[in-house]
């Protein structure tokens, strides 16, 4: 039936996609790269082979409990992965050579510092800091 | 039809757990293995939830509920002891 097809192209889309996850955590060369492969292709790949069996199924509990899976899984996953990268940076694995960090964070805390000590030295009336 | 289509995305399942096991054998960190066992899990879950549509009893999803929080809490457990040292 239509119902079938449907569900077959969704769980072979997911699939595909689960096979390219982990096709990238055998290839590339880095911890970072390794995360940025599975944090997507992993829940995609999980939400559509789940679409596909719910439409399979055909039942009321069995789906709100697939459905419920699926919302978990989309969740935890990229919390799981932000998570490893978090522990990755602050632990200082190494990357891959070439490759370079711009830290946001320290940089805007540097510019404000740098804006506030301005400030009070122009309400004091002395000279700006280079 | 379904059940060869169900039972083809089963071994692949299998088989692409079996190359991260690999990877989670050969990780040069240990954030790899880490990223390596929760593909493992996520496949797990996976082939659970193939197989109580195979099998027709569906009480298989209450199991993969079970695993995909359990594997959660372990994951932020291991994370936790890496950042800091400790887990309590």
């Amino acid at each position: 039936m239509v119902y079938e097809y449907i569900a077959i192209f969704f769980l072979f889309g997911g699939f595909f996609f689960l096979v390219v996850g982990v096709l990238g955590l055998i290839r590339l060369p880095d911890v970072y790269t390794r995360m940025h492969a599975l944090g997507k292709c992993d829940t995609l790949g999980t939400g559509m082979v789940l679409i596909g069996l719910m439409l399979l199924v055909r039942d009321v509990t069995n789906i709100t409990k697939l459905i419920l899976i699926m919302a978990m899984i989309i969740t935890i996953n990229p919390v799981v992965t932000h998570l490893i990268a978090k522990t990755a940076y602050n632990r200082g694995t190494p990357m891959v050579e070439g490759s370079y960090v711009i830290n946001d964070y320290v940089a805007s805390q540097r510019r404000r510092r740098k804006s506030q000590v301005d400030s009070k030295l122009s309400q004091e009336g002395g000279e700006k800091l280079k | 039809m379904i059940n060869t289509v169900l039972y083809i995305i089963v071994i692949g399942q299998i088989l692409f757990s079996l190359l991260a096991i690999l990877r989670a054998y050969s990780g040069p960190t240990v954030l790899d293995r880490v990223v390596a066992m929760n593909v493992i899990t996520t496949n797990v879950v996976i082939i659970l939830l193939i197989f109580a549509f195979i099998d027709n009893s569906y009480y298989y999803i209450d199991v993969a509920f079970v695993f995909v929080l359990g594997s959660f809490i372990g994951t932020l457990c291991i994370l936790k002891l890496l950042r800091e040292g400790h887990i309590i």
